[in-house]
């Protein structure tokens, strides 16, 4: 189980790793291993070739001395110490002469204790040699050079510091050209992401547009005829989209303006006649009632399918003003009831100001008290609430709440709860919520229904604030 | 005295019923079925208000309103389909004093028209006379006078420079306005307040984009200037 897990965990961190991200990371990764591996191998060549290089003019200066030596040797000089000495400060070299088993040396810091014993038998059988040797941490070339005839044997130890100094600084300065590299990498990885991503980023942000219902966005065809394909494709789909879309609207359209006239004649009608309801024998009466309620009804149901289609074909004008959205809501769930509801209004709510159609937004309050009251079993709480940005309206009832898999088909046109499926007198037009979701949709805003605590439904609309 | 109010519109059958709601509201109506006959109407006849559908055949309900003002001050209330909301600003401009959106439910019909009237008749809450900078408006006579000259303005403009005028140096929220002249509620139109403020300015400011005597208070409302 804990392998899975964690197999789990290490997939969801793989799948968290946006492209971007990646090719980021590959661009990293490829210029860090090209620049470590360019790094090493100049390093080792250059350490090589400084060595080889410094090696062969101290073993030219050794020759030299040995020369010398050679000569003071066969005279017996005594003063072979003193020479010795004066061959080399002992911070830069050390001298040594080995003559049948006896050491002598220049200075009294040279001890021949650090020269290698492979390297002395290599000289003592007669021939001349070097190696690397490190005393105290630093590093040093022994260099041996057997004194023909006199059997004797010249060793010079060399610091090789400076050198040493010099590899250092140009590990150093191959490091930091790595780094460089590797950020520069990484930089170019990003930079061509971007690239490669920013017509995804384009497409990605006119669908969110269209979703949002501005179905008039399109895509710039890029330069790039592999990008311009999807350009093309996408626009191609909204246009199909929005012709579809169109053709919806203005037919819903066509049909309410037709329906428009006689309903307005139908309802100018039915009032006059009903002002003389008093004069009808009962049978009449009740028909005049049901006229009246039917006609209203459907007039409401023309206007509210005609401000649909307005806003699907996107061409509702919407007369935005700045209102205080403590004072709209209280003032919209006022004139939406007859009994008293109170707002309840968190701190900030108060000041929070919202630009809205004044008219469209009391309709969508008043269609969610409506449909508390209808569906619901009465308005239990209506609150409003402010935070990061928004503004949080929330109508609360203490029905049989929505179930989970109806909760974003009520906001459809004509669909019902489960629980209401059968029209009650004024049961509403099965429109209320969805205009609720256009008119919420046109300001930018999302309404969204969820279980209440205690059971029922919370309708929450939520709508951006100005200030 | 019955109020004599003239219909123009061109669908016979819903001319037909508004003419039903007038005159169950007690008014007496006369009828017309285009601008060109509701103008020679009006020129014939008196006439206390005028109901006009913008949406006519040859000469439209902007016209109407246009030629009704260069002569009268009458209350013109206008008709228009809430999908040409834009079509309202135009016909406030042009000189209609409010507006009912089709079909028109007629209980808000007769309130709207109610309302027109009761602005047109409606004595003055303050008697006498008030100044604002060299406006002297004479509230009982529903006279204004300017430098001494006349100042021909609509009811509707010279409730609302009345309100405004009343109370200088206050600030006017346009919900307390709406509901003061139009009698709204706060959910009126409060493009009714900002369109009439404008053809107000164009007729007592000396130069209209630069108000001195009615300023725009931004997200609050107006104000008359005190002097």
């Amino acid at each position: 189980v804990t392998a899975r897990t964690h197999e789990g965990r290490r997939d969801r961190t793989r799948r968290r790793l946006g492209l971007r991200k990646r090719l980021t990371l590959i661009f990293a990764v490829g210029a860090l291993t090209l620049s470590t591996s360019v790094v090493v191998i100049s390093y080792e060549l250059s350490r090589a070739y400084l060595i080889r290089q410094r090696t062969t003019s101290l073993e030219q200066q050794t020759y030299v001395s040995a020369r010398l030596l050679r000569a003071r040797v066969r005279a017996g000089d005594p003063e072979i110490p003193a020479l010795l000495a004066s061959l080399g400060p002992g911070r830069t070299s050390l001298h040594y002469l080995l003559d049948e088993g006896r050491w002598t040396t220049g200075l009294d810091e040279a001890d021949p204790a650090i020269l290698p014993a492979g390297l002395i038998d290599v000289v003592r059988q007669g021939h001349a040699g070097h190696q690397l040797i490190r005393v105290g941490g630093t590093p040093r070339l022994a260099i041996g050079v057997p004194l023909a005839e006199s059997g004797a044997s010249y060793f010079a130890v060399y610091s090789l510091e400076l050198l040493n100094r010099t590899l250092r600084v140009l590990a150093n300065s191959l490091l930091v050209a790595a780094a460089i590299t590797t950020l520069l990498g990484a930089i170019a990885g990003w930079w061509a992401s971007r690239r490669v991503l920013a017509p995804l980023a384009e497409v990605s942000e006119a669908a969110a547009a269209i979703a949002g219902g501005r179905l008039d966005v399109r895509v710039v065809a890029d330069q790039d005829p592999d990008l311009a394909k999807v350009a093309t494709s996408f626009n191609r789909m909204t246009d199909a989209l929005q012709e579809r879309m169109q053709r919806d609207a203005r037919f819903a359209s066509a049909v309410s303006h037709e329906l428009r006239s006689p309903l307005a004649t139908l309802v100018s009608s039915v009032e006059v006649v009903g002002a003389r309801r008093h004069e009808f024998e009962r049978p009449a009466r009740e028909a005049l009632d049901l006229l009246e309620s039917e006609v209203t009804h459907l007039a409401r149901l023309v206007e509210d399918l005609l401000e649909i289609s307005r806003i699907e074909a996107g061409v509702a004008d919407l007369v935005m003003e700045e209102v205080r959205a403590a004072e709209f809501v209280t003032r919209a769930v006022a004139s939406s009831v007859a009994e008293r509801i109170s707002v309840d209004l968190d701190a900030v709510a108060r000041d929070a100001v919202l630009r809205v159609d004044k008219r469209r937004l009391e309709r969508v309050v008043s269609n969610l008290i409506s449909n508390a009251k209808h569906h619901g079993g009465g308005v239990a709480r209506v609150s409003l609430e402010h935070r990061d940005g928004v503004v949080l309206i929330c109508v609360e009832d203490d029905g049989p709440g929505v179930p989970a898999d109806e909760r974003e088909q009520i906001f459809e046109p004509f669909v019902r709860g489960r629980g209401a499926r059968h029209r009650g007198v004024h049961g509403g037009a099965g429109l209320g919520l969805s205009l609720v979701a256009e008119h919420v949709r046109a300001h930018d805003g999302h309404v969204w229904v969820e279980e209440r605590t205690n059971g029922g439904a919370r309708f929450v609309v939520e709508l951006p604030v100005v200030t | 005295v019955a109020t004599r109010v003239l219909l123009i519109e061109d669908d016979e059958h819903v001319r037909a019923s508004l003419r039903l709601v007038l005159q169950q509201e007690g008014s007496a109506v006369c009828e017309a079925a285009s601008g060109e006959d509701g103008l020679a109407v009006f020129r014939r006849s008196p006439t206390d208000i005028v109901l006009v559908d913008i949406m006519l055949p040859g000469a439209d309900g902007f016209h109407v309103c246009r030629e009704i003002r260069r002569e009268s001050d009458v209350p013109i209330l206008v008709l228009t389909a809430r999908s040409d909301s834009h079509d309202v600003v135009a016909a406030l401009e042009a000189g209609a004093d409010d507006y009912v959106v089709k079909p028109a439910v007629p209980k808000e019909l007769t309130a709207r028209l109610r309302a027109l009237l009761r602005r047109a008749n409606r004595a003055a809450s303050v008697s006498g006379r008030v100044r604002l900078g060299d406006l002297e408006i004479d509230v009982e006579s529903a006279q204004v006078r300017q430098r001494g000259e006349p100042v021909a303005l609509t009811r509707t403009e010279f409730r609302l420079l009345c309100e405004l005028a009343q109370v200088p140096g206050r600030v006017m929220s346009r919900e307390t306005l709406l509901e003061r002249v139009w009698g709204y509620d706060y959910f009126g139109d409060s493009r009714l307040v900002d369109v009439h403020i404008r053809r107000l300015r164009c007729k007592i400011e000396e130069e209209a984009s630069r108000p001195r005597l009615i300023v725009t208070v931004r997200g609050l409302g107006y104000r008359a200037q005190p002097p």
